[in-house]
């Protein structure tokens, strides 16, 4: 091993890097545009607030009291209609998911119900089977519209619920399994650092071997003292650096523009270094099997594309169904998520150390797969 | 131990197969050390082959190369410090730098401080010492490339095709570099399928055609050797000129600028034509009388043109 040539090496590949603009965008700013429309999207996960529209054909106090009711329930916000209107054609026109429909007698109903006597309820005069139905206009078609008619469902039960004077039967206590709330962009961010180590890795070990291969460029340097093992050296130590910047934008972009509260120590530099080794290790092969780089990129796009989605980086492995939950774990992508999330999230460290162990045992495979199926001189 | 001690080349039976197709069949030659020798011929003929043989990069079905001395497929870590290659078709990383490829190969060579000015002089790219590789045209891409097998001062410098795809003036520029490595005392192997370039620049040639060496020597003793006849042009010459030569016994040929161009034997029938053409009142602008060149003995020896295209002319 030759130290000064492993530097001429990193010296020649960050240069390239930097003067390359697309290679630069997709290591670090491809990363953080993902960490800023999600973690934005995903911001205010946990205090939804709905769009309301309700109209009021009731126009009476106590339609007035539900409506102020459901607001300040928190999870809506509440538009009026104008009873004048077609309510189904007011939601078509105006691409509403769910308008709530108050009718006409709302008041007089609750007043049989209440048995209210100048505003005074009597239980003699209590009508138990007097009712009132609310209508939902709603389209069946959008997605959003099932958690939203849930919430309504739930407040407008908890309003039947306070008219009955009587205390739930049964209660609920919430008893998180985590020390602490954790929020949505501090489950995402550990996904996107390991995605991005993979993508920087695997284009790299192929843009090492393919592409250069195919310029003739391996074939100067094979007249020349260095070795491959000088070679690969170098470039597993420059795709560490690549991955290390990655992450380090990633992060600060999150401290700084959502507050995250994550945990950084030797696990992160870890995860990192073993997922370098197993994506170049992957790429070193595939350039072994597409000799052409087109096709080698190809190929590394055909698989980290689909190991994104599948892995668990960008959403939880529950919300797939069963048989991409078995393929998601046989992926070294994820063994990388779980772990990072396990060690930056969790403070788990024995998660972390199995997944560690994991992604280690196919590192350590495939990297020395890809060593020996690599060529370097010509030889035949 | 080389037959020669002023060999740098020895190479003996030398013959490379690819599965079916046998690239080089059984060749053996020397070059000597300091000598500029030019492995010449046409594309497919096995020039890369041998050339990638004897330095390093491919290895021999069999046969034995010793390159200053020693067995390319032994001793290759202690033969790569000591010579320089242009692989065909140089290429280098796209966004560095004229310079910046130089101190790169000059660290691979564990050269500490390379002399980079005096490299860039000499392939005469002090203009774009600052332009990314990317940038170069084909001639500059090439010139750099020869300025990086130098870096570690070889002593034996393989040059394959330098010139292939070059325009007239960028490969008469690389002549210019040729011949500065030759006055430098190095030894040169260049491998071409320039015919003309061979006979300008090589002291030795060694024409290969389908594996195997079918000629060599110096230019003039192959040429002597191999076409022994005089090419004499008449120059805008008008029609009756051509009926009165072709009426004397030779085989004249006329392009479309009215030149005449016809072989002969010996001198004495070019002052019998001259005669001939004077007393017909034929009429033409100016003569010219050469030996043949290399390409015309490469048409001897095959029996097939070398290439299309005309001769460049000797740099100054």
């Amino acid at each position: 091993m030759s130290p000064g040539v492993i530097r001429a090496n990193l010296v020649v590949s960050l240069k390239s890097f930097y003067r390359e603009k697309s290679a630069v965008f997709f290591t670090i700013a491809f990363p953080i545009i993902l960490i800023l429309v999600f973690g934005t999207i995903f911001m205010n996960q946990d205090n939804v607030s709905f769009d309301l529209h309700v109209q009021d054909l009731d126009q009476t106090p106590s339609s007035a009291q539900l409506l102020k009711t459901l607001e300040l329930d928190g999870r809506f916000k509440i538009a009026q209609v104008d009873p004048a209107l077609n309510a189904a054609r007011y939601a078509k026109d105006n691409k509403l998911n769910l308008v709530l429909v108050i009718p006409e007698g709302y008041q007089k109903a609750l007043v049989q119900r209440l048995g209210l006597i100048g505003g005074v309820p009597s239980t003699a005069f209590r009508n138990s089977n007097a009712s009132v139905t609310v209508t939902y206009i709603y389209d069946a078609s959008s997605s959003s519209v099932s958690p939203k008619m849930q919430t309504l469902q739930s407040a407008l039960g908890a309003v039947n619920q306070g008219m009955s004077g009587e205390p739930p039967f049964i209660r609920s206590a919430d008893t998180p399994v985590l020390a602490r709330k954790f929020r949505f962009i501090e489950f995402f961010v550990p996904g996107i650092i390991a995605m991005s180590v993979m993508t920087s890795s695997l284009s790299g070990a192929v843009s090492m071997n393919a592409e250069l291969r195919q310029k003739g460029v391996i074939r100067k340097l094979s007249t020349t003292p260095i070795t491959h093992g000088d070679w690969v050296l170098s470039n597993i130590l420059y795709q560490v650096i690549l991955a290390v910047i990655s992450a380090a934008a990633i992060l600060l972009v999150s401290y700084a523009v959502f507050d995250v509260s994550l945990r950084i120590d030797a696990w992160l530099p870890t995860f990192i270094v073993l997922e370098v080794f197993a994506f170049a290790g992957i790429g070193m092969i595939l350039t072994r099997v597409a000799k052409e780089a087109e096709s080698a990129m190809a190929a590394a796009n055909a698989i980290m594309y689909p190991m994104m989605f599948l892995s668990g980086s960008f959403f939880p492995l529950e919300m797939m169904p069963g048989f991409l939950q078995k393929i998601a774990r046989i992926l070294p992508l994820y063994y990388g998520n779980e772990g990072l999330r396990a060690a930056m999230v969790l403070a788990d460290n024995m998660t972390a150390l199995r997944c560690s162990a994991i992604i280690g045992v196919f590192a350590a495979v495939v990297f020395v797969v890809g060593i020996m199926t690599t060529k370097w001189e010509e030889g035949k | 131990m080389p037959k020669d001690t002023e060999s740098a080349i020895d190479v003996e039976h030398l013959t490379k197969r690819y599965d079916e197709v046998l690239a080089v069949d059984d060749i053996s030659f020397t070059v000597r050390m300091g000598e500029l020798f030019a492995f010449v011929g046409p594309n497919g003929a096995g020039k890369t082959t041998t050339v990638e043989i004897i330095d390093t990069i491919r290895t021999p079905t069999s046969g034995t190369v010793r390159l200053l001395g020693m067995d390319v497929t032994k001793r290759k870590r202690d033969i790569l410090p000591r010579i320089g290659v242009l692989p065909q078709g140089f290429t280098s990383f796209d966004r560095i730098t004229v310079t910046e490829t130089i101190q790169y190969y000059s660290r691979l060579f564990s050269r500490r401080h390379p002399d980079v000015e005096g490299l860039i002089e000499l392939v005469n790219l002090q203009d774009k010492s600052k332009e990314q590789f990317q940038n170069l045209s084909g001639g500059l891409k090439q010139r750099l490339g020869i300025a990086v097998a130098l870096v570690n001062d070889p002593e034996v410098v393989f040059l394959d095709e330098p010139t292939t795809g070059l325009d007239p003036r960028a490969r008469r520029e690389m002549w210019k570099v040729l011949l500065g490595l030759k006055k430098k005392g190095k030894t040169v192997f260049l491998t071409t399928h320039y015919m003309e370039e061979a006979e300008l620049l090589a002291d030795t040639v060694a024409i290969i055609s389908k594996g195997q060496i079918i000629a060599m020597g110096s230019p003039e003793e192959l040429i002597q050797a191999n076409a022994k006849y005089l090419v004499l042009t008449l120059k805008s010459a008008d029609e009756h000129a051509l009926v009165t030569v072709r009426t004397m016994g030779f085989d004249p040929v006329q392009d479309d600028h009215r030149n005449i161009t016809v072989n002969v034997a010996h001198p004495s029938d070019v002052r019998k034509i001259l005669n001939t053409l004077t007393e017909a009142e034929a009429s033409f602008l100016t003569l010219d009388v050469r030996k043949p060149s290399l390409d015309a003995v490469f048409l001897e020896l095959t029996g097939e043109a070398l290439r299309q295209g005309s001769a460049e002319t000797m740099p100054e």
